[in-house]
């Protein structure tokens, strides 16, 4: 077990920092966060929130933040690039590439990094770090700590983004770690596709830790699509907090396959009356990769609807963990609220954790939850045999088919396709 | 509507009264001095006193759970008084020789002691304060080989039995309350059910708290050897006090090869006032070994009463085929709180287990579903499937769901369903205009929500478990 | 049938009422004497299924104006569960489901109470059991029903039979059949009107609230009004409802115009 003591990790963090001399609110909000860090401590299994997952392997690891973005060549990652989206950010080890990056001509939005928005107006400096609290997460205080650059997107009024944006974070360099950042306004009635993508060029470990911030306002309707397709040596953390104002939607698609530990804690608070919300996950993982799925849905307003359902399938000696929290509070009536999370074990040695949880503190509310832990149907399997399939191809459609479910309701069909040939891959157990 | 609904949960609590007996208590406090004190006064030998003192040194050592949902003021482990029984005029002949006093509780209570006035067919244990006061139909049961009595009692008429079964399945230091009670535990019931015996009768224990200051240190063994079954049952109730008092029980349960155990509650403690002043702090370890190839142990209970209760009756199903069952109606009303569910650890192969729980909240309480199921890696074929229904009158109670779900066997199916109900003021309209009142309406519902678990129960008792909800949700409903 | 001695049952007068602040009826009359059977038809929103929970006690409707004498007693005087045992029967237009809750459990409760109310009988379980199985031959039900919660899982022609039987069973003063045909096929429609046909005597008296004349075809009504805007705009014999199922609702405005029209020439 990892004690606050012996945390080479967070100790070589703490001394790399410096405090800046506190002039503008990002200066002071970067030093606020530290101080925050300072009161807390690497997350170990004692505490219920880190219970199946043992990051302790991280603890152990002196890698410092990551300077200077290394230049990446194009061709390394032209294959990700998604021929719909027209506008497109690029981060090296959390730094802005604007070489890389397309940001079209948009007069529907403003899109751009931060340095480059800052001068713009004050919109920013309102929003950013007030989801992501980092009072009592040490893994969003130290992003916001050692925050130098983001993502920015804002939705003017009314506007709609007809076509999605695509941010990219690459990791480049190994042994670091890196803290990619982002910030999503959507105003009143803006619609937006957003898509957050990580991926890697390199095979050797590497820390990302990101914080991913989106405010919602009056129906404004936004697709967020999330895909992590770090190296299976990576440590990933990522922080997501949305905000949901009266009457707006947000659609969110969690894809997980890389990283050899992962945690993702996706934060949705229905703040106003008659929002909603889906928020979907699919896991793949295999050998020994361990993938961390922490959500929570906030009923906060009455009239509020979510919809989840997470899979995981896992493989080798893989270990998946869900808890999906869903908190109704007092008078949040008509609150009509479903969940389910279903689990596929490919192997005798893969390992499932999962807790569906209900906090229910209104009483005219709709909310129903489900878990199911199995292998494949045998009586499906016999069904495709009996069509002529061999075993293996029959195993291998079904999961296929499992995880399609998920990467079915991505709203970008190049995206999908390139999941769906991963998917395919993976799931080709010979 | 939900008016009616309000007035039809708050009845007042029909057992509150107290027995006025003399009794010998010990002072209050917990150190070693009373362990011994407890030890000498029920003539233990020597290795149940080790028992005590180890169990007590792991207690010292151990703080008190955090996890659960549930709030209240810090205990004070020293203002309690950890033994507590009526005086006996003298030693006891016959049933006809019990205290009249303690004779009339009980008819009071419903639980008559004469074997001639019995319910038919139910031998009961019972235990007032910290001792057993009588056990009924011991000699009709010894005729068959069964063992049925005071845990006292076996301790000094079948110690081998004692020492080889106690705190196999609750380990002394298994948790902080499991820890006092290995070190105070003052009485209990005991059962042994021989090879290849079916019990004729139910078994029965019945509950009295009576005294303010004490505690209440339960410990329950029940044994069921290779082929024998047996049907337990157990009642609690307690006067009404402005303090809480303190219910720490341990039951461990062993079943071995094609055993069968059934266990069913009803707990009625006092539940405090409709302000929350008052009741039984209800922190209770219950535990069952499936130890034996197709052995089956199964748990139903009706939790209605208790300011807090936090108990979570567990399976482990270790045997090949073994079968462990949870069924469980828990109800809360003013400002009760409870956090209850069940463990299934899953060890054996094709194992198998159930879990049907369901919630009904009004008032200002929160209850709390709080269930694991372990599927181990040598589980080959493990199934289990839950079921999680709550249901909440009024707008100012708490629901909660918290099943967790650990599998490391890829041929385990685990399935599990929760939801979220309320009476809804168009199924009322629906009895109102069929001319149905407010109060069988309600009753119905209730009872029709609660069906799987009702069914469970024997006969006396599933009528006892009926007659208590309407009456607990008496007033809530409208 | 109309017999002008006959008793009278409901006597409506001046009913105002609103749902969720919203004036729904604007002064609605209506005379049921025993033995009558009245249709009511009307548009969907004219107002015909408040006018018939209203006179059931739903709380969701608030009465503002107006008066209901049923049998010589003050409706408004009553509880739902009241009237219900005084002899106020309605048919739901969409019977709610309830889970858990086993049909005969329900129906014989429902039975004994108002049995017991008549200062009559009350059947144990298996007395019951053989009664009710008699009372649903009739609506040519499967014994399955008994056994099922209450509507719970039930095609839309089940709930509507499983309504019928309880008003074969509590034997109502006053029937209300809200939109009773909706959702029936034609022999479900048949069984059910069949149903109703056999429990009208002259004692009793039925409303039937619908949208379509053809459940008038098979329960004949002595009196037919249309509703519109929260009232009875016009009151005739069954002829009616042919001619409005032959021209429309719009047909009696389309009257209404040309008398205006008359009037200003």
């Amino acid at each position: 077990m990892s004690t606050a003591t012996s945390n080479s990790y967070l100790d070589n963090l703490l001394q790399s920092w410096q405090r800046p001399p506190a002039s503008s609110w990002l200066d002071q909000l970067r030093a606020n966060a530290m101080d925050s860090v300072g009161t807390l401590r690497m997350p170990s299994t004692q505490d219920e929130e880190w219970r199946f997952t043992d990051i302790s392997p991280l603890s152990r690891l002196p890698y410092p933040v990551a300077h200077a973005a290394p230049k990446v060549q194009l061709s390394d990652i032209k294959h990700c690039y998604l021929e719909e989206a027209s506008c497109r950010l690029v981060f090296v080890d959390g730094q802005f590439v604007p070489e890389l990056s397309n940001i079209a001509d948009n007069a529907s939005a403003i899109i751009g990094n931060l340095s480059s928005l800052l001068p713009t107006g004050d919109t920013i400096a309102r929003y950013l770090g007030q989801l992501a609290e980092f009072q009592n997460d040490v893994f969003t205080a130290l992003n916001t700590a050692f925050l130098r650059d983001s993502a920015c997107i804002i939705i003017p009024k009314n506007k709609s983004v007809t076509t999605p944006i695509h941010l990219l974070f690459i990791s480049k360099q190994t042994e670091v770690t890196s803290y990619p950042r982002c910030l999503l306004i959507a105003e009143a009635g803006s619609n937006a596709t957003i898509i957050e993508d990580y991926i890697t060029t390199e095979e050797a470990p590497y820390v990302t830790n990101s914080v991913v911030e989106m405010s919602l306002a009056n129906t404004a309707h936004v697709n967020h699509i999330r895909v992590q397709r770090d190296n299976q040596q990576a440590f990933h953390i990522g922080n997501c907090t949305v905000s949901l104002a009266h009457a707006s939607q947000y659609h969110s698609v969690s894809i997980t396959l890389g990283a050899y530990i992962s945690r993702y804690n996706l934060n949705v608070i229905l703040s106003g009356e008659g929002a909603e919300c889906a928020a979907d996950g699919l896991v793949l993982i295999s050998g020994r990769q361990l993938a961390d799925t922490h959500t929570f849905i906030d009923h906060a307003k009455p009239h509020g609807k979510s919809r989840q359902l997470h899979k995981c399938i896992v493989d080798g000696m893989a270990h998946g963990v869900f808890n999906g929290k869903i908190m109704v509070r007092p008078h949040a009536q008509l609150t009509d609220s479903t969940q389910l999370s279903r689990n596929l074990l490919l192997t005798n040695k893969a390992r499932i954790d999962t807790k569906p949880q209900l906090e229910i503190f209104a009483d005219d509310v709709k909310c129903a939850h489900g878990a199911t832990v199995g292998q494949l149907d045998k009586e499906e399997i016999f069904y495709l045999k009996s069509r002529g399939l061999s075993e293996l191809t029959a195993r291998n459609l079904l999961t296929y088919a499992f995880g399609g479910e998920v990467i079915d309701r991505i709203p970008i069909s190049s995206l999908k396709r390139q999941l769906e040939e991963i998917v395919l891959a993976r799931t080709q157990i010979s | 509507m939900s008016a009616v609904l309000q007035n039809l949960v708050n009845q007042p609590y029909k057992h509150g009264f107290v027995t006025e007996i003399e009794s010998d208590i010990a002072p209050k406090g917990l150190n070693e001095e009373i362990i011994r004190l407890i030890s000498s006064k029920k003539n233990e030998p020597e290795w149940l006193l080790a028992f005590r003192l180890q169990a007590y040194e792991k207690w010292l050592s151990m703080s008190e759970p955090q996890w659960q949902n549930v709030n209240y003021p810090k205990i004070d482990y020293q203002s309690i008084s950890y033994y507590s029984a009526p005086k006996p005029k003298k030693k006891l002949a016959s049933m006809d020789e019990v205290d009249p006093e303690l004779l009339r509780t009980f008819e009071k209570l419903g639980v008559p002691m004469h074997e001639r006035a019995a319910l038919a067919g139910v031998a009961v244990d019972v235990i007032f304060d910290s001792v057993s006061v009588a056990t009924t139909y011991k000699e009709k049961l010894a005729e068959v080989g069964i063992i049925f009595c005071s845990i006292s009692e076996a301790v000094q008429t079948h110690p081998e039995l004692i020492k080889k079964y106690l705190g196999t399945v609750v380990p002394v230091g298994d948790n902080f309350y499991a820890a006092l009670n290995s070190a105070v535990f003052t009485d209990g019931s005991f059962c042994f059910i021989p090879k290849g015996v079916k019990c004729p009768m139910d078994l029965s224990t019945y509950f009295r708290i009576n005294t303010e200051e004490s505690g209440q240190f339960e410990r329950t063994l029940i044994i069921a050897e290779e082929g024998a079954s047996v049907s337990y049952l157990e009642g609690c109730t307690a006067p009404k006090f402005d303090t809480n008092q303190l219910h720490a029980a341990v039951v461990e349960l062993i079943a071995l090869d094609n055993a069968e155990i059934k266990y069913s509650t009803v707990q009625n403690w006092y539940a405090g006032d409709e302000k929350g002043v008052g009741g039984i702090y209800n922190f209770v370890t219950k535990r069952g070994l499936a130890k034996g190839v197709n052995s089956r142990i199964s748990w139903t209970q009706v939790e209605t009463g208790a300011a807090i209760t936090w108990k979570y009756p567990s399976c482990i199903l270790r045997g090949e085929n073994s079968v462990g069952e949870f069924y469980s109606v828990a109800v809360t009303n003013n400002y009760q709180q409870a956090d209850t569910g069940t463990k299934m650890i899953h060890i054996g192969r094709n194992t198998r287990s159930t879990i049907i729980s369901k919630s009904i909240s009004a008032g200002y309480s929160n209850s709390s579903y709080r269930g694991l199921v372990r599927i181990a890696p040598t589980a080959e074929n493990a199934r289990n499937y839950s079921q999680c229904d709550s249901m909440l009158i009024g707008d100012q109670c708490g629901a909660n769901t918290f099943p967790y779900i650990q599998v490391n066997n890829n041929s385990a199916k685990v399935e599990h369903e929760a939801s979220t109900s309320k009476i809804g003021e168009d199924q009322l309209f629906y009895f109102f205009q069929r001319g149905i009142g407010a109060e069988e309406a309600v009753s119905m519902i209730i009872n029709g929500f609660c069906k799987e678990v009702f069914q469970q129960l024997p006969m006396e008792f599933a009528v006892e478990a009926t007659k208590l909800l309407s009456f607990k949700l008496e007033g809530s409903v409208g | 049938m109309i017999n002008q001695d006959s008793k009278t049952i409901l006597e409506v007068r001046g009913l105002h009422a609103n749902v969720n602040g919203i004036e729904i009826l604007k002064g609605l009359d209506l005379t049921v004497k025993s033995g009558e059977i009245h249709a009511i038809m009307g548009l969907n929103g004219s107002g015909k299924s408040t006018f018939a929970k209203i006179l059931a006690g739903h709380p969701a409707y608030e009465v503002t104006a107006g008066t209901i004498i049923f049998n010589d007693q003050n409706l408004f005087d009553l509880e739902p569960e009241e009237r219900a045992r005084a002899g106020v029967f309605l048919a739901f237009q969409y019977p709610i489901e309830i889970p858990g809750v086993a049909n005969n459990q329900f129906l014989r409760l429902a039975y004994n109470t108002v049995q017991s109310q008549r200062g009559k009988e009350e059947l144990d379980p298996l007395e019951f059991d053989d009664f009710v199985r008699e009372k649903m031959k009739l609506l040519e039900m499967n014994p399955d029903f008994l056994d099922r919660s209450v509507n719970e899982g039930f095609s839309g022609g089940e709930k509507k039979r499983n309504e019928i039987l309880q008003m074969a069973l509590l034997e109502p003063k006053l029937a209300i059949l809200d939109e009773t045909d909706s959702g029936l096929d034609i022999d479900a429609l048949r069984i059910v009107a069949n149903g109703v046909n056999q429990l009208t005597n002259k004692d009793n008296a039925t409303i039937l609230v619908t949208h379509y004349q053809r459940l008038l075809d098979y329960i004949v009504p002595d009196y037919v009004h249309v509703m519109e805007a929260g009232r009875i705009i016009k009151t005739s014999g069954k002829e009616l409802a042919k001619e409005l199922e032959a021209h429309g609702y719009d047909w009696i405005n389309a009257d209404d115009h040309s008398k205006t029209a008359g009037v200003r020439l």
